[in-house]
């Protein structure tokens, strides 16, 4: 018996992993070949001229170049909340929270965790009305309430992967700068959060995927079919998934559907693009703080 | 010739959760002098150690009675007293661990570590140091073309001599080793030895060790730590 599970349980292994692979193979390739013949310039800058467009002189109709624009400001924006909050509170639960006080945020944030994105879409939709009551009636659904609500879906990502990347630092490198006079707040800053960086890297790679993905929070708090380029923090604003929930649910012919496999196809490069840009700061970061004689 | 008292413990009880460590344990040490810790394993020297740098307060469950004075800036000074800050007691006390522990930053960082966080920010001032501290402990010729490499592919005997040159850039007045030879090949540990005998002239070293040749090599007086005390008079002058 015991021979019998010491086979079939990494043939096992090895057919999940297969198994993965194999989706995530079938769901690109099928984008890819769904959508690829309508990657032309068209797609992106519909009938303007791309170099008008890239130069913000025209505004794009029926091109997805103002919806990219707006996830990656969406994203940018989300994460650049997210980040420090989370960090802070990460340090917060790692390095100073003890006994019930630990444990009950730590309840907490599982929960805040487990919300599901259309509640938290409801909960910056109606900050946006009481803003618009209570404070200006400037004020409505925008970029700026969307990136908030988004920063509060992944502030828990942020906060969880900074809180165990500190508490799984070994205890003799944690007390290694202790033993030659450094202070609490030396050890954190100068070793234990460089020591973190790639647990913290994959933390702000999970939040920036789920902003960029995300369509729930945004439908209800400020994105639009057609918005053109946001012109402030306080305007309406074309993002990737929405385009692509918008066009799959009412598309007017063949082509117009085609679009929206370009769309994906572009969300994924997008993705792609701000995640290597995660680990190329991420390398900065750790080569300053570490290597650098 | 009896050398000046540098550190002296009185009654030292220590325990972990409630699991008693040291009882009573009563010693002095004198300046610019080895004294080799021995005893079995478990029975507190490495505590001990921890007590004289209070590094046992960044552990939990710790606990400790008894009062540690030390001889600095021309008095006894009780290093558990209010108006001793902790951050500038390890300062002027290093340690070497049993294993080395270099930070995962490159070895020129490392080296340098303890005088930044001092706040010293001088750049010409740093590089100076850190070469003289590598010198001394004969590294210098080893890493001076790679001082930007991380400090985890030095091997284990290099390592420990870059830890000894990290706790030596701040010239300590005390060296706490808690066998430091014990996970290095023997060419390692002579170099090592050699290097502490050197450091005599300028610190008090108190070396805990398992070797016996390795103690009657290098130190200048041994004490026995049983059961968590000193059951002889470790108060005593130097023995020859």
């Amino acid at each position: 018996m015991t021979r019998f599970l010491e086979k079939t349980v990494p043939a096992f292994a090895w057919l999940c992993g297969a198994v993965f692979l194999a989706a995530i193979a079938s769901v690109v390739g099928y984008l890819l070949y769904k959508g690829l013949r309508t990657l032309d310039p068209g797609l992106f800058f519909g009938d303007t001229a791309p170099l008008d467009a890239l130069l913000m002189k025209r505004r794009v109709f029926g091109g997805i170049f103002p919806a990219m624009a707006g996830t990656v400001l969406l994203v940018v924006l989300s994460v650049g909340w997210a980040v420090p909050i989370g960090l802070a509170a990460g340090i917060y639960l790692a390095e100073y929270a003890r006994g019930g006080t630990k444990d009950t945020l730590n309840f907490f944030f599982d929960i805040l965790a487990g919300l599901p994105s259309i509640v938290v879409g409801l909960f910056g939709f109606s900050l946006a009305v009481f803003l618009n009551k209570n404070v200006s009636a400037r004020l409505h659904p925008c970029l700026l309430v969307s990136s908030v609500a988004l920063a509060f879906l992944v502030l828990p990502y942020i906060i969880r992967t900074t809180q165990v990347s500190l508490e799984t630092v070994p205890p003799r490198v944690r007390m290694t700068a202790r033993s030659m006079g450094a202070t609490r707040l030396q050890n954190i800053f100068r070793v234990l959060l460089p020591q973190s960086l790639p647990g913290l890297s994959s933390g702000v790679i999970l939040a920036i995927g789920r902003c960029a993905e995300d369509t729930a929070v945004i439908m209800l708090t400020g994105a639009v079919a057609t918005a053109g380029i946001p012109g402030s923090l306080l305007s309406h604003y074309e993002a990737l998934p929405f385009y692509i929930y918008y066009i799959s649910a009412q598309y007017a012919d063949q082509r117009e559907l085609a679009t929206g496999y370009g769309a994906s196809i572009v969300l994924l490069a997008v993705c792609l693009l701000l995640f290597f840009l995660a680990f190329l700061v991420r390398k900065s970061v750790t080569s300053r703080a570490l290597y650098r004689a | 010739m009896t050398l000046p008292v540098k550190i002296r413990t009185h009654k030292i009880s220590f325990s972990y959760d409630g699991k008693p460590v040291l009882r009573d344990a009563t010693a002095c040490f004198h300046e610019k002098s080895i004294t080799a810790i021995v005893g079995p394993s478990g029975c507190g020297k490495s505590t001990f150690l921890l007590t004289l740098n209070r590094l046992w307060e960044e552990m939990p469950n710790g606990s400790m009675r008894g009062t540690v004075e030390m001889h600095l800036d021309g008095a006894f000074r009780d290093i558990y007293g209010k108006d001793f800050p902790v951050v500038q007691l390890r300062r002027r006390v290093g340690m070497i661990f049993q294993e080395p522990n270099p930070l995962p930053m490159s070895i020129f960082r490392n080296v340098a570590f303890p005088l930044q966080l001092a706040g010293i920010r001088e750049r010409d001032l740093i590089r100076n140091k850190v070469e003289r501290a590598l010198r001394k402990v004969r590294l210098w010729n080893e890493v001076e073309n790679r001082l930007s490499d991380p400090a985890l592919s030095l091997s284990g005997g290099q390592q420990q001599r870059m830890c000894l040159a990290r706790a030596l850039i701040l010239e300590p007045e005390v060296l706490l080793l808690d066998e430091p030879t014990s996970s290095l090949d023997p060419k390692a540990v002579e170099a090592v030895e050699q290097l502490l005998v050197d450091l005599k002239g300028r610190c008090t070293l108190l070396v805990v060790s398992h070797y016996l040749d390795q103690v009657r090599r290098i130190a200048d007086r041994v004490v026995e730590l049983r059961d968590g005390a000193f059951p002889i008079d470790a108060g005593t002058a130097l023995m020859g």
